[in-house]
C-alpha cells in the first residue's frame, strides 16, 4: 500500500537521519548557528526580564482579533524578510553565473555562480511560496483581523478561538517552511509545483512533501480564518450599520474571503491528490497507468488564480481608505467600487486557464480565457479612476502612508497593463516561461507590498498609539521605489531578450550588464530593509513625541475604527456606536458628535484566553513533520492528540466573562485619561543656537484679535 | 452583539443535529466510495464506463453528505446555508465545466486516439 521510500528508512525516525542536515553547507552552517545564538539570547533576555508569563497570557494565548492581528503581520513580515534574503541569493546566483569563463565557487560545489542548480532551486521554490502564502497572505489577514471588526462596530470576531486557532495552523505552516531549511531539504520544482517532476520518481527526497505539508497547514489556516470573517461581517455589525455603509476595506475583504472559502478546498484536494501519488501510490498525476499530468496543472491554478485576487482584492481596500483620508474627501463612486470589487471577485473563476495558455488546447478555449483575464480590466479600470477621481481636487497631503498608495497606483499601471499584453494568447505564446511574466506578477505582488507597507504606517497609530517616522517612512520609500525600478525594469527587458525563468546559469554573456543592475537594484532594496528597521527604532525611541492625544490619528480620517480610544482597548468600543451614516467619523466630525461620549454602559461578554489554539497548532505542525519525515507513530499521535484536543476543547466550551456596566465606565474613563494625558516629563530636546528668551512677544497696543491677518495690516476688526 | 442566547446548544442549526443522520450518511457515503474502489481495481466495466461509474458515485455522496452531515435543505432556518449553496452552484457550473472542455480540445490535441477509450469530449 505504501510507496517504497529510496534509502534508509526505520519505523521509529522515519527517514530522519544526522545526515539530513546539512552542516557541511558553507551557508546553511554558519545561519543555523547563528539563529541558534539568537534564539538562545531571546530565550535568556525574556527569562531575564520575566516576561514568560507575560508573553503566555497577553500573547500566545489570546483571542483578541487584535493581537492575533499584530501576531499575523510579525510572522508576514519575517516571512517577507526571509523571502527576500532568497530573493538576494538569487539575483547574486545570477549576477556571478551570467557571462563567459568558468565562474563556479568550488568551495561550493558550484559549476556556475555559487549555488548548485539543486539548491538555486530550492532557493526560488521557497521564494516564491513563501512570498504569496506566508507573507502576503498573512500580512493581509493580520490587517483584516485588526481592522475589519473595528470598521463594522463588532467586539471582536465572530469566533475568536477560530480566530486563533487559524493563527497558530498558519504559524505552523511558517514553522514547517523554517525548519526545511535546517533539516533536509525544500522543494526544488518551483512554488507551484509541475507534474510530473514532483512524484517520487523524480523527486525522490523530502523536499516536496515539505512542500505539500506546508501548503496544506497554510491552506487549512486560511480557510478557517475566512469563515470567520464572513460570519463576522454579515452577524456581528454595528446597529445602523447597513450593507450600503460598510467600508471599502471592509467589501474588499468580504470579497476576498469569499474567493479563500471557496477556492483553498481545491488546492488542498490537489496537493491531497499529490500527496496519495507520493505516499499511497496512486497515479493521479502520472503520465502513465491512466494518469493525467495536465490535470495538475489545472486543479492548482483553479485554486492560484483566485488566490491572486485574494491577495490583491485587500490590497485595494487599503488603498481605497488611504486616499480619502489623505485627499479629505469622501471615495469617488462608492457603490461602483464596490461592484468593482466583487466583479473581480467574479472574473477570478474564469481566467485560471491563462497560466498555461501554451499547454495545448486550442485556440477556442483560449480565447474564452483570453477575453475573461481582459474583462478583469475594466473594473480594475474602474478602481484607478475612481481612486484618480477621490483625489482629483481633493486637499491632498502627502504622508508617508500616501506616499505608499499613490506608489502603488504606479505599480499597478504597469503590472495591468503588462498583465493586458500576457493575457493576449499570441504575445503570450512569445513572452510565456520568460522573465517578462516574472515582472509582470512581482508588479503585481509589489503593488500589494506597497498598499500593505502604506497601511501599517496608516493603522498603526490606531493600535499603538503613536505614529510611525514620517520622514524614515519616506526615505524607506524612495529607496524601495530605486530597487523596485533597478530590479524589474532589467527583467522586463531581459524578458523581451529571451531570459526564461529561473536560470542557475543565464547563459548568455550579452544578459550580463541587466544582471548587474538588477545586482544594484537588489541592494537599493537591502537599504529599504534598512531604512523600515530604523524607522521602527526611531518611532519607538520617540514614541512620546509621537503620541496620538484623540480617536482619529490623521485629523482627516473618514471610517468607524478611527472612533474608539487611541490605542484601541481589549473590548474595542465602550459602547457599541450606532452608524448614521457611509464614513461615520467624517459624518461625526461635520455634526460636532466626534466628542461625545457615552452617556450609559451596558454590561458586555467576553471570551477567555485559551491556550488550546496554541496546542492545537503544535500538533499541526508536529504532523506536518512527521508525516514529511514519514514517521508513522508520530503522525498519528499528532493527529489522534489533535483530535482529543479539540473534543476536549468542544465539551468543555467557553463560557466568557463579563464586564458590568460600572466596570465598563470606570475601564472608559480611564482610557480616554490614557490617550488623552500629555507627558508629565519634559519631552527629550536637541540643542538649540542661544539668544535672548522670549515666550509670547509682548502685548500690543491696540487689544485687536490676532487672526490670520499679516502685522502690516493689523487693524482692528 | 448576539451573546442574549450564548448556549450553542440552543441554536437552531445544532439542534439538528443528531446521531441517526451522522450514521446515515457516514455510511453512505463510506459505500459508495468503497463501490468505486472497487469498480477501479477491478477494472469492471469499460474505461469510458468506469469514469462515468465513478462519478456517478462520487456525485451521490456528495448530495448524501450535504443532506445528511451539513443538513443543508431548503427549510427557513437555513436560510444562510441556503444561499451558500446558490452561490456555490454556478461555480461548481464554471469549473467542471470549463475544465471538461479545455480537457476535451486538450485530447483532441495531444492525446492518441484508441479505439474502445473516447476520452472526455
Amino acid at each position: 500500500m505504501l510507496v517504497n521510500v529510496p534509502g534508509p528508512w526505520s519505523p521509529l525516525l522515519g527517514r530522519l537521519a544526522l545526515s539530513e542536515i546539512p552542516y557541511k553547507n558553507l551557508i546553511l552552517a554558519p545561519l543555523f548557528v547563528v539563529i541558534v545564538l539568537v534564539a538562545i539570547a531571546l530565550i535568556a533576555g525574556i527569562t531575564y526580564y520575566g516576561k514568560w508569563r507575560y508573553l503566555w497570557k497577553e500573547w500566545f494565548t489570546t483571542v483578541d482579533h487584535k493581537k492575533l492581528g499584530i501576531m499575523y503581520i510579525i510572522l508576514g513580515l519575517v516571512m517577507l524578510f526571509r523571502g527576500f534574503i532568497d530573493g538576494l541569493m538569487i539575483r547574486t546566483q545570477q549576477a556571478l553565473a551570467v557571462g563567459p569563463g568558468n565562474n563556479g565557487m568550488k568551495a561550493m560545489g558550484a559549476i556556475h555562480g555559487y549555488l548548485t542548480p539543486f539548491h538555486f532551486g530550492q532557493i526560488y521554490s521557497a521564494h516564491g511560496l513563501i512570498m504569496i502564502l506566508l507573507a502576503a497572505t498573512p500580512l493581509l489577514v493580520g490587517i483584516m483581523n485588526i481592522i475589519v471588526p473595528l470598521q463594522i462596530g463588532a467586539r471582536d470576531m465572530a469566533y475568536p478561538y477560530l480566530n486563533a486557532l487559524g493563527f497558530w495552523i498558519t504559524a505552523a505552516a511558517v514553522f514547517l517552511i523554517m525548519i526545511s531549511l535546517f533539516v533536509g531539504d525544500f522543494s526544488h520544482n518551483g512554488w507551484f509545483g509541475y507534474a510530473p517532476i514532483f512524484e517520487m520518481a523524480y523527486s525522490p527526497g523530502v523536499g516536496v512533501d515539505y512542500w505539500i505539508w506546508t501548503l496544506e497547514l497554510i491552506a487549512l489556516g486560511t480557510t478557517l480564518g475566512s469563515i470567520n470573517f464572513l460570519a463576522t461581517v454579515v452577524k456581528m455589525r454595528a446597529p445602523g450599520m447597513t450593507w450600503g455603509r460598510l467600508p471599502v476595506f471592509t467589501w474588499s475583504a468580504v470579497t476576498a474571503n469569499i474567493i479563500a472559502l471557496t477556492s483553498f478546498p481545491c488546492l488542498q484536494v490537489a496537493l491531497a491528490l499529490v500527496a496519495a501519488d507520493r505516499y499511497l501510490g496512486t497515479h493521479f498525476f502520472t503520465a502513465g497507468f491512466g494518469g493525467n499530468l495536465m490535470l495538475y496543472t489545472n486543479l492548482f491554478w483553479l485554486w492560484g488564480h483566485p488566490e491572486v485576487y485574494f491577495v490583491i482584492i485587500p490590497a485595494f481596500g487599503m488603498l481605497s481608505e488611504i486616499i480619502p483620508a489623505f485627499s479629505e474627501k469622501p471615495i469617488f463612486g462608492y457603490t461602483a467600487m464596490v461592484l468593482a470589487t466583487f466583479a473581480i471577485g467574479g472574473v477570478s473563476w474564469i481566467v485560471w486557464l491563462h497560466h498555461f495558455f501554451t499547454m495545448g488546447m486550442g485556440p477556442y478555449v483560449s480565447t474564452e480565457f483570453s477575453i475573461a483575464t481582459m474583462l478583469v480590466g475594466i473594473p480594475t479600470g474602474v478602481k484607478v479612476f475612481n481612486w484618480a477621481a477621490t483625489m482629483y481636487r481633493g486637499r491632498l497631503s502627502f504622508s508617508a502612508a500616501m506616499t505608499w498608495a499613490i506608489g502603488a497606483l504606479f505599480l499597478l499601471l504597469i503590472g495591468g497593463l503588462s498583465g493586458m499584453m500576457l493575457s493576449i494568447p499570441a504575445i503570450n505564446y512569445m513572452v510565456h516561461n520568460s522573465v517578462f511574466v516574472v515582472a509582470h506578477f512581482h508588479m503585481m505582488l509589489l503593488c500589494i507590498v506597497y498598499a500593505v507597507f502604506g497601511a501599517v504606517i496608516f493603522w498603526f497609530p490606531k493600535i499603538y498609539g503613536f505614529k510611525l517616522n514620517e520622514a524614515w517612512a519616506k526615505i524607506m520609500f524612495w529607496l524601495f521605489s530605486g530597487g523596485t525600478f533597478l530590479v524589474f525594469f532589467p527583467m522586463f527587458m531581459l524578458g523581451f531578450m529571451g531570459e526564461t525563468r529561473r536560470l542557475d546559469w543565464p547563459f548568455n554573456p550579452q544578459w550580463a550588464p541587466w544582471f548587474d543592475v538588477q545586482e544594484v537594484g537588489i541592494f537599493v532594496y537591502v537599504l529599504s530593509v534598512l531604512a523600515f528597521v530604523w524607522m521602527l527604532y526611531v518611532s519607538i525611541r520617540d514614541r512620546s513625541q509621537n503620541r496620538v492625544h484623540s480617536a482619529d490619528a490623521w485629523g482627516t480620517s473618514r471610517s468607524l475604527e478611527w472612533l474608539t480610544d487611541t490605542p484601541v482597548p481589549f473590548y474595542n468600543f465602550a459602547m457599541v456606536p450606532h452608524i448614521n451614516a457611509r464614513d461615520e467619523v467624517a459624518w461625526r466630525r461635520e455634526h460636532g458628535f466626534l466628542e461625545s461620549n457615552p452617556d450609559h454602559f451596558k454590561a458586555i461578554h467576553m471570551p477567555n484566553n485559551t491556550p488550546m489554539a496554541l496546542y492545537i497548532g503544535a500538533t499541526t505542525f508536529v504532523l506536518g513533520f512527521a508525516l514529511t519525515w514519514r514517521i508513522w507513530w508520530l503522525s498519528i499521535a499528532a493527529l489522534v492528540l489533535s483530535v482529543l484536543l479539540m473534543i476536549f476543547r468542544s465539551n468543555r466550551g467557553d463560557p466568557g466573562y463579563v464586564i458590568s456596566a460600572r466596570e465598563m465606565e470606570e475601564l472608559d474613563r480611564e482610557s480616554k485619561a490614557h490617550m488623552q494625558e500629555k507627558p508629565a516629563l519634559p519631552l527629550p530636546q536637541g540643542g538649540f543656537a542661544g539668544g535672548t528668551a522670549t515666550a509670547y512677544s509682548p502685548l500690543p497696543h491696540n487689544n485687536s484679535p490676532s487672526g490670520g491677518t499679516p502685522p502690516s495690516s493689523g487693524q482692528a476688526l | 452583539m448576539s451573546h442574549g442566547h450564548s448556549n450553542p446548544i440552543h441554536h437552531p442549526e445544532v439542534q439538528m443535529a443528531s446521531r441517526r443522520n451522522y450514521l446515515t450518511g457516514f455510511v453512505i457515503a463510506s459505500l459508495l466510495m468503497f463501490a468505486a474502489t472497487w469498480l477501479v481495481s477491478a477494472q469492471a466495466l469499460a474505461p469510458f464506463g468506469l469514469l462515468l461509474a465513478i462519478m456517478g458515485c462520487a456525485g451521490f455522496a456528495v448530495i448524501a453528505q450535504v443532506y445528511f452531515l451539513l443538513h443543508i435543505d431548503i427549510s427557513e432556518h437555513n436560510i444562510w446555508n441556503t444561499v451558500a449553496l446558490v452561490m456555490f452552484i454556478p461555480l461548481f457550473v464554471i469549473t467542471i465545466g470549463l475544465t471538461w472542455w479545455m480537457f476535451s480540445q486538450l485530447y483532441l490535441r495531444t492525446m492518441p486516439m484508441i479505439p474502445g477509450m473516447p476520452g472526455m469530449h
